[in-house]
């Protein structure tokens, strides 16, 4: 494999495990919190991204102007969903099936809708509008200021994400629902607060990584519905429980993708229309072989249900 | 406006019908009554078409005595035209085609399902199952578009005639494709409905309702998964060989998540554990889809700015979530399943019996 291209795969290795990162960690904090594995995730992304990309449309926008434009839309579009869906099913005692068909047809519901207005306002195969520069221009190697807006900005997210539920009364309470929800409700937690600061967590990270999704491709009705299984990838790698295990999960799956992908292309010559099948190859792998994922290796640093 | 022919509507949504019922019946028979949670349907669904994209191909040329031309590439128009010049002249070659088709795609697909099974027993939660159907489906149809032979890749296989094509009249042909649906449909129903009313049927939902009490009667209920799967999965693939039938051609893009979906729906609709509700159900799914196809072609000459395909996903979504929240037993819901003999000791103690069969 030439130097080049290694550098190219690994640039982006990094600039999509940071965007997996942001959104698996949502898949995980959903699955832990309110015990749902929610395939509208997806759809919370392309709502951030619509959001920032009309947003951006308005003219010079400063780009954290776009993201917390897109943190506002996903996360009530999260805490709707929440409230009209999810919460009214909690009550009841409703199998995993039905949580997992209501998460498809809310995503479906969205997912078209968008596809409405991206047709009605003729928004498709656009990008977020910001001007573009290079920033760094090596042999291999041509870094844009867009590589410097979505690593940086995924990564530290991450980081007060994972701050937000140590050191902090709510992430504390977060964690205790994650452990035992009974005992939560008894010892005093307000259980339903809780949740709907989760909710309105879960959907602003997923519309702010939809935003950042945004500035490096074009912004399309599908473009959740595309990575959501490789999402899911990271999370299941991270057992759907570990934080640690989730983020490292999520560079894994990028990893593979781009890297792997393009050393079996280049030396094995592999089709790469095969590249959607690696995250559901790693699904199965784990879930056959070893279902916890990375939990036990990293059992002490950021595990929800430690 | 546009004109609409009466009788071919009808005919469209009773093979569409005829069609949906076998998917219905196959996911009932594995979800609502087995409780296997099927996510992978549309996998089983394709295998059929795929078996029927692979038999037109390569088997009616043998089967009719002419030379074989490579379906893909340069060589698919002349493909095509002989394709439709055999399934024109020659219906014998035609139909022992689909018997074989049929044949072929329910042992694959049976084989499958087996063996997906066993794969339960590795998994640490129930619903692990689901996830593993679900991208085990997709897996799948990314290594058949991936293969470049054999149903050509991303062009798919077109001009796959139905089997009374040789008479020529389009309206006649088409009416005898609905009876073969809807008989095809109705041996699957009676078959589960026998199913349902024997001790294997009662063992299945024993197993549905709780896992640990059926073990514990003496049960083997990971043989009874692999059979309900091997069954559920071949009714599928019949499904499957008809669906590329009707719409005449196999391309992977067709058996996507949204398929597995559309099948959901129709069980949740009609009724989980019902084979009856699947009925309902597919029916109503034919109507609504005939329905939105004819909605979308007069909004668009309307000039109506939103695209009505929309709304069909739309709606499919909206009755999921109104059914699993208001009726989650669907609209003919499980009645419970008694033996004659229950029946008989109700009488005889005064009371009235609990149900007719369901």
């Amino acid at each position: 494999m030439p130097p080049a291209l290694l550098t190219t795969s690994l640039v982006n290795t990094i600039q999509i495990g940071s965007l997996y990162a942001l959104m698996a960690l949502g898949i995980t904090l959903t699955f832990s919190v309110m015990k749902l594995p929610n395939f509208a995730h997806a759809e919370y992304v392309t709502v951030g991204a619509f959001a920032a990309l009309i947003v951006s449309l308005a003219g010079e926008v400063n780009p954290l102007l776009i993201m917390l434009a897109a943190f506002i839309v996903g996360a009530l579009v999260a805490l709707i969903s929440h409230v009209a869906v999810f919460k009214p099913l909690e009550g009841r005692e409703v199998s995993f099936y039905t949580l997992i068909l209501s998460s498809f047809a809310v995503g479906l519901i969205l997912r078209y809708i968008l596809f409405m207005i991206a047709d009605y306002f003729n928004l498709f195969d656009t990008r977020i509008r910001i001007p573009l520069q290079i920033m760094l221009r090596e042999s291999y190697l041509i870094l844009t200021n867009i590589f410097f807006w979505v690593v940086p900005s995924s990564i530290l997210l991450v980081i007060a994400l994972t701050l937000l539920l140590n050191r902090t009364p709510l992430g504390r309470e977060m964690r205790a629902l994650a452990n035992n929800p009974g005992l939560a409700r008894v010892i005093g937690i307000p259980v339903e607060r809780v949740k709907s600061y989760s909710w309105l967590l879960v959907g602003g990270l997923a519309g702010v990584a939809g935003a950042l999704w945004g500035l490096q491709t074009a912004v399309s009705p599908l473009m959740g519905w595309a990575a959501i299984i490789s999402v899911f990838a990271a999370a299941i790698l991270g057992g759907l429980s570990s934080f640690a295990g989730t983020i490292l999960g999520a560079y894994v799956v990028a990893f593979s993708e781009n890297t792997i992908m393009l050393f079996l292309n280049f030396n094995f010559g592999l089709d790469l229309a095969y590249k959607p099948a690696i995250p559901f190859i790693i699904i199965i792998a784990v879930l056959l072989i070893r279902p916890q994922g990375f939990t036990e290796l990293i059992r002490r640093a950021g595990d929800l249900q430690r | 406006m546009i004109n609409i022919d009466i009788g071919a509507t009808a005919v469209a949504i009773l093979t569409l019908f005829g069609i949906y019922s076998l998917m219905a019946i196959s996911l009932n028979l594995e979800y609502g009554v087995a409780g296997v949670p099927n996510f992978g349907q549309a996998l089983f669904v394709s295998i059929g078409a795929y078996t029927a994209g692979v038999t037109y191909t390569r088997i009616l040329p043998l089967l009719a005595g002419v030379e074989s031309v490579h379906p893909c590439g340069p060589t698919m128009g002349q493909a095509l035209q002989l394709r439709s010049e055999v399934m024109a002249a020659q219906p014998i070659a035609g139909f022992i085609n689909l018997a074989l088709t049929f044949l072929i795609a329910a042992v694959i697909a049976g084989a499958v399902g087996f063996a997906v099974s066993y794969v339960t027993l590795r998994l640490k939660e129930e619903w692990f199952l689901a996830l593993v159907l679900l991208v085990g489906g997709e897996t799948a149809r990314i290594v058949v578009r991936g293969a470049d032979d054999l149903i050509c890749s991303h062009n798919g296989i077109s001009g796959i005639a139905q089997p009374f094509y040789f008479l020529g009249d389009a309206r006649s042909s088409s009416i005898l494709f609905m009876l073969l649906a809807l008989a095809l449909a109705l041996i699957a129903y009676f078959y589960s409905q026998r199913l349902l009313h024997s001790p294997f049927g009662r063992m299945l939902k024993g197993l549905r309702e709780n896992e640990a009490v059926t073990r514990g009667l003496g049960k083997g209920i990971s043989l009874a998964r692999a059979q309900i799967m091997l069954i559920g999965s071949a009714i599928a693939a019949v499904g499957g060989v008809l669906f590329a039938l009707n719409t005449g051609f196999v391309n992977t893009n067709d058996y996507v998540v949204t398929l597995t979906l559309d099948i959901w729906v129709m069980v949740v609709l009609g009724g989980i554990g019902n084979n009856r509700g699947a009925l309902l159900g597919a029916a109503l799914i034919a109507l609504l889809d005939r329905f939105t196809q004819v909605g979308a072609i007069a909004l668009n000459m309307s000039g109506s700015p939103i695209e009505f395909n929309y709304l069909r996903f739309i709606a499919f979504g909206l009755i999921l979530l109104l059914m699993l929240r208001y009726r989650p037993g669907g609209l003919l819901p499980e009645s419970p399943l008694t033996t004659n003999a229950h029946d008989v000791l109700r009488r005889a103690s005064g009371s009235q019996p609990m149900s007719k069969r369901a």
